[in-house]
């Protein structure tokens, strides 16, 4: 039943997309004005000293040498290391590092906007046109409308300085230490494999306004998307005979067509899970959680090009294969897609 | 042995792009000498990082479609305002597209060894 | 003769009233029925007086300065300062007030400028269709799969940090692009399609007199649509790349600037008006779009408009 084959045919497909993504960095930096080396040497570095950080890198050769040679670094993940932002730790290191966090932010907004954003949209599409619908649409209109670094803020000042009742920033409470548990890097799976109960709380606790903002928007989106969907389903042949014949029958077919409805809303988890990584460079900033998004936007301030390279690499993977992971859950709700 | 349709008929797409950008390569390079008046090789390497960024585009967008033409499909087609996008007709124009980008990117190191 | 009837059937059009023009147009009685559209609606009217009457009455340079020693600072909102002051004293209100200004004009320029570009290019890729076609609409394509804010941020970094907000309003302007040459060239396909068109061009008409005088005006609904739609998303997108470092030059009054402040100042401090009035009349501005282009696309869509029974 598991579709071997297709998965095998979608993983081929990372290939393409990291050179393409690879192709497009490495030409933009080159067209870009600006000398990397004597950004990497500042100002008022000696002509020696750039003339080092030039044969160091390999800007002296042909770009197409470079290009070749980036090529393979960039098969085995390796971009040298950070210029400015934490020198002398490979980019390979500091992903390890910072990836987890915002995984671990985006998965639980995710979820958060799959739990709640498809439940409204059927309930949306199931009472069109009355109260609950005009109410849960206008819901999520603002829920788009509403910037994270509004929602955030307001979020963390009513319950962390008003209430009292939930963390500021950060990621666990800072009398504990996650690095002896490190397993996952993502400290709620961590704290849990360990066992340490309070450890583990302390991580939800910090975990619960961020993934609210960041899953708000998914959850807005996929409401809006399941409502249409379903709306759709539900006006089709099928229905109608199905509707006329009463009211038993009726729940039947909205059963029915609530599979059918799910389709088109399982393939735009896929392409939003991109934005959700743009929510979460704004999430992060808010939170003070130091994950890959604060990390890119610090690299592109600054000039370190080994981690921007290495950053948007890595959003370029993780998106390819969220969107696998999506192809597999459409081919088990359509298997006509299989063939 | 002859090859499947469908080969042959990307192939002819590539290579229909690739012989557009192998004329464009040196069309470049001569234009960037004369007009902004770089150095040959200099305008070689950037005839290279053009060709790349297109190379890429075409790649990814390739791959992009094939991965999420259905998303996009459904997407377009219930958020946005239609448009008629297809995945068939993406992937046929990025292997055009990366067909050129690739034509730039090998004749733009020959042009830069002969004159470099 | 012909000319004289034509002259007649002009003058009755007229004379028929507005309330019948907008009956007679499916679009607008739609539109003007959907209460949450027009909220909507007031809700951006109200914002641009509010800039207007912000850009007429209040100096940019005063409310730029610190007012340390002439005002409290960090004064809690209260009668004189209903907004309160931020940590060099300035009164809130009237920079909220400013930032109105800011959002409607950078909004209008980066929607406009993408609208523009990607008019044209869609026209073109329709009209002259085939390989032209391709090379626009599939670069604009893959531009189209990137995450919004995310290609932003990599566009930005081009630009020199001097430009302060317009840097962002260029970035923007590339990434919103493909959306509207994406969805013009649908609408002038269709309207390509139609055989009037051949028999204008038969008839001798130029290319470019073809696509400003008969296409053009087709397209205008679904353009009027997605520039609503994208006036919301660009000025979230402004504010969130101020928000990030990457606009407004600090001092400035734009509301991601004074946001990125409350964040970075006023959380730990308890100073909660910060963030809250700017970001209350960002996210009004932005509602107030996303309900009228929300509006607007049900009423241009012929699936939305038919309800179930």
């Amino acid at each position: 039943m598991f579709p071997k084959r297709f998965v095998l045919k979608r993983l081929l497909l990372l290939v393409p997309v990291l050179i393409g993504v690879a192709t497009l960095v490495f030409s933009i930096l080159h067209l870009s004005p600006g000398d990397p080396a004597l950004t990497i040497a500042g100002e008022r570095a000696s002509q020696e000293f750039v003339e080092r950080i030039r044969a160091d890198l390999g800007l002296n050769d042909p770009i197409w040498v470079q290009y070749i040679d980036f090529l393979g670094n960039v098969v085995r993940f390796d971009f040298g290391e950070s210029y400015v932002i934490n020198r002398n730790t490979t980019v390979r290191e500091i992903m390890a590092n910072t990836l987890p966090v915002t995984l671990e932010l985006a998965l639980y907004g995710q979820l958060f906007g799959i739990l709640f954003g498809i439940p409204l949209g059927v309930l949306s599409a199931v009472k069109q046109d009355t109260l609950t619908d005009h109410g849960t649409r206008v819901g999520a209109l603002a829920g788009i409308s509403v910037p994270i670094f509004w929602s955030g803020p307001l979020l963390i000042l009513l319950f962390a300085q008003v209430l009292g009742v939930l963390p500021t920033s950060g990621r666990i409470s800072s009398t504990f230490s996650v690095s002896p548990i490190r397993v996952t890097g993502m400290v709620t799976i961590d704290t849990l494999l360990a066992g340490e109960w309070d450890m583990f709380k302390s991580a939800v606790r910090h975990m619960l306004l961020p993934s609210l903002v960041i899953g708000v928007y998914s959850m807005a989106l996929i409401s809006r998307m399941m409502r249409s969907s379903m709306l759709e389903v539900v006006r089709q042949d099928y229905m109608r005979t199905a509707r006329a014949k009463g009211q038993g029958a009726k729940i039947t077919v909205l059963k029915h067509g609530f599979r059918n409805a799910l389709i088109p809303v399982v393939t735009i988890i896929g392409i939003q899970f991109g934005g959700l990584l743009g929510g979460a460079v704004l999430t992060e900033t808010v939170f003070a959680i130091g994950g890959i998004g604060t990390l890119l936007v610090e690299a592109i301030e600054v000039g370190d090009y080994p981690i921007v390279q290495g950053t948007v690499l890595t959003f370029a993977f993780l998106f390819t294969l969220v969107n696998l992971v999506v192809d597999i859950t459409y081919s088990y709700l359509d298997p006509r897609i299989q063939q | 042995m002859p090859l499947p349709p469908v080969v042959r008929e990307r192939g002819r797409l590539v290579a229909g792009g690739a012989a557009v950008g192998s004329v464009a390569a040196p069309i470049l390079v001569v234009g960037l000498v004369v007009v902004v008046g770089v150095g040959p090789l200099a305008a070689a390497e950037t005839a290279f990082a053009f060709g790349g960024l297109w190379f890429g585009l075409a790649l990814l967008g390739w791959a992009g479609s094939v991965a999420s033409g259905r998303a996009i499909e459904a997407a377009q087609e219930r958020l946005d305002v239609g448009s008629g996008w297809t995945e068939r007709r993406s992937r046929r124009a990025m292997a055009r597209i990366g067909g050129f980008g690739a034509g730039m990117m090998l004749v733009a190191p020959v042009i830069g060894t002969a004159v470099g | 003769m012909s000319t004289e009837t034509l002259r007649d059937g002009e003058a009755e059009t007229a004379s028929r009233g507005l309330v019948d023009r907008i009956r007679a147009s499916p679009f607008l009685s739609q539109l003007l029925s959907n209460r949450l559209a027009l909220a909507g609606l007031a809700i951006i009217i109200a914002m641009l007086v509010i800039a207007v009457y912000a850009r007429l009455t209040l100096d940019l340079e005063v409310i730029s300065r610190s007012q340390l020693g002439t005002n409290p600072n960090r004064a809690a909102p209260s009668l004189e300062y209903p907004f309160g002051t931020d940590g060099q004293a300035r009164a809130l209100l009237p920079r909220v007030a400013y930032g109105a200004w800011y959002a409607m004009l950078f909004g209008t320029v980066t929607v406009g400028a993408s609208t523009v570009l990607g008019v044209g290019l869609g026209i073109v890729a329709a009209y002259y269709g085939d390989i032209t076609d391709n090379v626009i609409m599939r670069t604009m394509d893959v531009l189209l799969a990137f995450p919004s804010l995310l290609l932003a941020l990599a566009l930005v970094s081009i630009f020199p940090d001097e430009l302060g907000l317009w840097r962002a309003v260029a970035a923007l302007t590339l990434v919103y692009t493909p959306r509207f040459a994406r969805v013009v060239r649908g609408a002038a396909l269709t309207v390509l399609e139609n055989e009037y068109i051949d028999a204008t061009v038969a008839l001798g008409a130029t290319d470019p007199r073809v696509l400003v005088k008969h296409v053009l005006p087709n397209c205008l609904a679904p353009i009027t649509v997605q520039s609503t739609l994208n006036f919301g998303l660009a000025i979230i997108d402004l504010a969130a790349l101020s928000f990030l470092g990457f606009g407004a030059s600090a001092g400035t009054p734009s509301w991601g600037l004074m946001l990125s402040n409350g964040v970075s100042q006023g959380l730990l401090t308890g100073v909660w008006w910060w963030s809250f009035f700017p970001g209350l009349f960002l996210a009004l501005t932005v509602l107030g779009f996303n309900l009228l282009g929300d509006g607007m696309r049900d009423a241009l869509d012929p699936r939305m408009r038919e309800a179930v029974d």
